[in-house]
């Protein structure tokens, strides 16, 4: 059969609407993978632009010395847009001997590239969006007006520069928990810095240099810079593990969403082309008689095939771009910020997504009409070999598994997600068999309509146990995301605890101790407004830990030179052993940690021992019983290995990775720290604890808490998103998978219509058929999404299995109703039909 | 000259059946000569339908050796006997076998555009117009009454121009009347075309048309 032929004989086929329903699947599998590739894109660029708000950048390169020339001049090369920064403390005086220990940030021009700057005019009051301070002038933070006394217009002393303050720093976009960073904020300008006369030989002093365009660029500019070991790169997930956590989980979501996406449009495919090829049996037959080879039957049918693989695909692709626009549209009012354009990769999946769904779903499908016997013209019942079933479930399996690799980029979700499906299916199809037994034996008791219905449920069986593994599966699909959505959310939202501390306090002196103790005592009891009576003994209620800086310098004995160089490194990142550490020293177990191996020291312990969180031993390869010797502000001192501890990182609790026994530090000069939590209208208190302590550091973590509850928030919303496109293509499957049912439906009926049954009998037993075939997907789709779950939660997601079961009722009635709706609306013609054109139909 | 169009050799036909193999042909041996009709008669189940598949080479016989037009059929595979059926054989077929996608016209000119003949669309007129349906041309086979889709169906069997037509009870979804004019105008059309036809029909008076005849019973040739 020439290729122009075939293509008449397509286009003859499309016009009787022989094609239709294959083309119709191409296009639900291309325009559903387009619209939530697309759509996913496009909301992970703008969650990353969110989370980028965070650095203030896409990435940067920071270093305790200053950034080589060379960087910026590739950064440049490479079109991307820089500036840079530098971090550092300074003792900064305001009127009168007023003087306060500050965090300086020196900008330079465009900070912050990613993320909005505000400033105000007057002290904790709204500002709005501004750019960097200018020459000669700097912002304070809202508590520096009243620990240095000054007011908007007032000069302050930074080293030896006297600068202009012309507005308050409300807000920085990457103002990170980072306890390098601590300390009320001055923001200046880069150029000043010179004058400030600060910058002197060890001076402890942090630079950045913040960068943004696009990914590719800035990974190979990482992958050019000689940036280890004095420089290290930083991007969101590196930065905070917390949000890197949440967006992985939000990738893995919206791909699970994507995936089932796939092998729904898969199976939808696979059906129609199944039924496209049933119904061209006696066509091939024909063909061949008169004169066509098998292989021109077999090039005839892939050119077809081809053709509307090619139509479905671009099509799709163009279907899928506008869904996608319509989406955006219509959720721009819950997602304000602008989506960034798409990348190229959501119209290739698309346009892989035809391709692959045409020749691993439908492709099997139509092979076996080359072995069609030419004896079926004259004898119907011969020459219908059915098609290879291993042949279409493997092409299937393998089609899929490609899709899903590619798709999700995950070897383990794909193989789960498969593993899920290997257990599930003949499980389904026992209970499903099970079911439909069952069901007839009821049928035989009830009245003409379930009469009918069920016994025609229980007469095609093997057809409707197939229905209800496909029904089955896109509702298990369907539940699966419902349950994995909420308990994701469920669990992102009890990672943030409404009363998780908001506020650090730090740089508290031994002698501030008591008294500061005995205010947050005070808060803690919720009286903050009132006057607190001194507290006798606020060290009792253990609220503040010591904090000290200090240095490994060996292990047992052995320079830590020499050790390290003994022992293989699994440290991952640039964490080095010998980095200078927070220190404290207690006799209590803090809050939320766990002593995983050895024990915590008694009350009155007098040897020098020290617990480790566990994760840092293992990096480092320390064990129980090690001897580490550390040097603390000049001084050495060593200590005993006696317990390592697992630590509760999402505490906000003050948390540290060495703790010491009392006897080992007591007596060195430490200042002290604590987290508390104040709520937002009594923010006030801030003020009254900065007067009475102006020397305190207090570092505000709501403001990154709000950042991060609106990321999650964003996430939430995106995974709603998806889900409601996977119900879309569910119920797309749903109508395919009836109309392949359709021609045995319409016999059947033609001839209970011819032999006297009304069309309210035909009508009724359809609506019962439907809806104990989604009744019965819905059971069985419950079985496997528990199942499903339990595996996911546990491999995947980390989270524990949780059983549910309210589940056992939502399911089975979504599915009852689910299908009954979809069915009517597809058989409507079916049950209007005359029986005469029916029966003529069917010949 | 050997003038035998078709010659079939101890043909037999046997199928697997629950209770064992089931003989429905059995030691069939038949020449037929260029330009001979010949009819294949029997009751139903008596093997007719069979043979008329193995001898146009839609089926293969379990023994013995189908020659069609100097081609050994049953040492080909189904590639080349197809390319047989496409350049040499034409058939009728009891109920029409008309593609329903198609136009009266179209099924028509499929057997030359499977050949990838030029004229496909001119012959298939023409021949549309012998058998008078050169107005029903556009219309599809379910617009077409059970007469003019048998023609329709005569038509596409000489639209191949064939050495050999075979019609398997040409006439037997058709009432009397019909099935006599669809019977004048095979025969016509055959004498046209000078084809060696081969017609299977349990129909007496039809058979008598023809000028030679067997008849099958139990799988064996009786006469």
């Amino acid at each position: 059969m020439s290729l122009r032929l075939a293509l008449r004989m397509a286009w003859r086929d499309w016009r009787s609407g022989e094609l239709g329903l294959l083309l119709a699947a191409l296009l639900v599998a291309v325009s559903a993978v387009t619209a939530i590739g697309l759509f996913v894109d496009r909301l992970q660029g703008a969650l990353q632009l969110e989370s980028s708000s965070f650095l203030a950048a896409d990435r940067y390169i920071s270093g305790s010395q200053a950034i080589p020339d060379a960087f910026r001049q590739a950064a440049e090369d490479r079109g991307l847009d820089f500036t840079d920064l530098m971090l550092f403390p300074s003792m900064v005086f305001g009127t009168g001997e007023r003087s306060q220990l500050v965090s300086v940030k020196a900008a330079g021009p465009g900070y912050p590239l990613r993320g909005a700057l505000i400033a105000g005019t007057e002290p904790f009051a709204r500002g709005v969006p501004s750019e960097a301070p200018p020459l000669g002038e700097v912002w304070l933070d809202p508590r520096l007006f009243a620990a240095l006394d000054v007011a908007l217009g007032d000069q302050v002393e930074v080293g030896l520069a006297r600068l202009k303050v012309s507005r308050v720093l409300v807000k920085e976009p990457d103002r990170g928990g980072f306890f390098f960073d601590f300390g009320p904020r001055l923001l200046m300008n880069l150029a000043d810095v010179p004058a400030t006369d600060v910058v002197q030989p060890g001076s402890r002093i942090g630079y950045r240099l913040l960068l943004r365009g696009p990914d590719a660029e800035l990974e190979a500019l990482r992958a050019e810079l000689p940036l280890r070991p004095t420089y290290r790169w930083r991007s969101i997930r590196e930065s905070s593990d917390r949000i890197g956590s949440a967006l992985d989980r939000a990738e893995n979501f919206l791909l699970l969403g994507g995936l089932l996406a796939v092998l729904l449009a898969g199976v939808a495919a696979a059906l129609s082309a199944h039924r496209y090829a049933r119904r061209h049996y006696d066509h091939v037959a024909i063909l061949k008689t008169l004169g066509a080879t098998p292989n021109q039957v077999l090039s005839g049918y892939l050119a077809i095939l081809g053709a509307i693989g090619l139509a479905g695909t671009l099509l799709g692709l163009a279907l899928g771009s506008a869904v996608h626009l319509l989406i955006a549209r219509t959720l721009s009012v819950f997602i304000p910020a602008a989506l960034p354009p798409p990348g190229p990769r959501p119209l290739l999946l698309g346009a892989a997504t035809g391709l692959i769904c045409a020749l691993a779903f439908a492709v099997p499908a139509l092979l076996h009409l080359k072995d069609i016997s030419p004896m079926r013209v004259i004898r119907r019942d011969l020459g219908a070999a059915p098609a290879s079933q291993w042949l279409s479930y493997g092409a299937a399996i393998a089609g899929s598994l490609f899709l899903l690799i590619w798709y999700s980029e995950s070897l383990a979700l794909t193989l789960w997600t498969l593993a899920g499906s290997l257990v599930v299916v003949p499980l389904f199809g026992a209970l499903a068999l099970l079911l439909l037994r069952g069901g007839r034996v009821l049928g035989m008791q009830a009245g003409s309509g379930f009469r009918l219905a069920l016994s025609g449920l229980q007469r095609r069986r093997n057809a409707n146990t197939a229905q209800i593994l496909i029904f089955g599966l896109a509702i298990m699909l369907l539940l699966i995301l419902a349950l994995l959505r909420t308990s994701l959310v469920d669990e992102w939202r009890s990672e943030l605890p409404e009363n998780a501390p908001n506020h650090f306090i730090m740089n508290v002196t031994p002698e501030q101790l008591a008294p500061v103790e005995a205010l947050l005592a005070c808060i803690a009891d919720g009286a903050a407004d009132q006057p607190c009576p001194p507290a006798p003994s606020a060290r009792g209620r253990g609220l503040l830990y010591p904090m000290i800086r200090g240095r490994v310098t060996g292990v047992n004995g052995m320079d830590l030179k020499f050790w390290e160089a003994q022992r293989p490194r699994r440290a991952v990142d640039d964490f080095s052993l010998r980095s200078e550490r927070n220190l404290t020293w207690t006799n209590q177990l803090p809050e939320r940690n766990l002593v995983v191996q050895g024990e915590w020291w008694p009350p009155d312990e007098q040897r020098a021992l020290i617990s480790l969180e566990d994760e840092y031993a293992w990096e480092f390869g320390l064990q129980l019983g090690d001897r580490l010797a550390f040097d603390v502000g000049g001084q050495r001192v060593e200590a005993e290995v006696s317990s390592l501890r697992k630590v509760d990182w999402e505490s906000l609790q003050p948390n540290f990775f060495i703790i010491f026994s009392p006897a080992a530090l007591e007596g060195f000069p430490a200042t002290y720290m604590t987290s508390f939590r104040l709520a937002p209208e009594r923010k006030a208190f801030l003020n009254r604890l900065l007067a009475e302590f102006p020397t305190v550091t207090l570092i505000e973590i709501d403001a990154i808490l709000e950042q991060m509850k609106r990321i999650i928030d964003r996430v939430t919303r995106a995974v709603e998103l998806v889900l409601a496109l996977v119900v879309a293509a569910a119920c797309l499957v749903l109508a395919a998978s009836i109309q392949a049912g359709r021609d045995a439906r319409m016999a059947e009926y033609a001839l209970v219509r011819t032999l006297g049954g009304a069309r309210r009998l035909i009508a009724g037993s359809l609506a019962i058929e439907f809806a104990a075939l989604g009744l019965f997907s819905g059971l069985v789709a419950t079985a496997g999404a528990e199942l499903s779950v339990a595996l996911l939660q546990w491999q995947i997601f980390d989270l524990g299995p949780s059983w549910h079961p309210w589940l056992w009722l939502f399911g089975p009635l979504t599915g009852a109703l689910l299908i009954l709706a979809v069915g009517m609306a597809g058989a409507r013609s079916l049950v209007a039909s005359p029986p005469m054109l029916v029966l003529r139909g069917m010949e | 000259m050997n003038s035998a169009v078709i010659r079939a050799q101890s043909i037999e036909k046997t199928v697997p059946t629950a209770e064992g193999r089931l003989t429905i042909l059995d030691g069939i041996d038949l020449e037929i000569n260029a330009g001979e009709s010949l009819a294949v008669t029997g009751a139903s189940g008596s093997g007719k339908t069979t043979l008329l598949g193995i001898l146009a080479g839609l089926d293969v016989p379990s023994g013995g050796q189908v020659h069609l037009l100097g081609h050994e059929l049953t040492a080909l595979d189904e590639e080349r006997r197809a390319r047989i059926r496409g350049e040499h054989v034409g058939f009728v077929f009891q109920t029409f076998q008309l593609l329903g996608s198609l136009t009266a016209l179209e099924n028509v000119m499929l057997p030359a555009e499977l050949r990838g003949a030029s004229a496909a669309q001119r012959e298939a007129r023409e021949l549309l117009e012998k058998v008078g349906l050169g107005e029903r041309a556009s219309h599809y086979p379910r617009q077409l009454s059970g007469g003019e889709q048998q023609r329709v169906g005569i038509a596409r069997a000489f639209a191949s121009r064939p050495t050999v037509l075979f019609a398997d009870e040409p006439t037997g979804n058709l009432d009397t009347a019909t099935g006599a004019k669809v019977i004048e105008l095979l025969f016509q059309l055959n004498e046209e075309f000078g084809a060696t036809l081969v017609l299977v029909t349990h129909d007496e008076r039809l058979a008598g048309r023809c000028g030679g005849a067997v008849e099958l019973n139990g799988g064996r040739l009786v006469a």
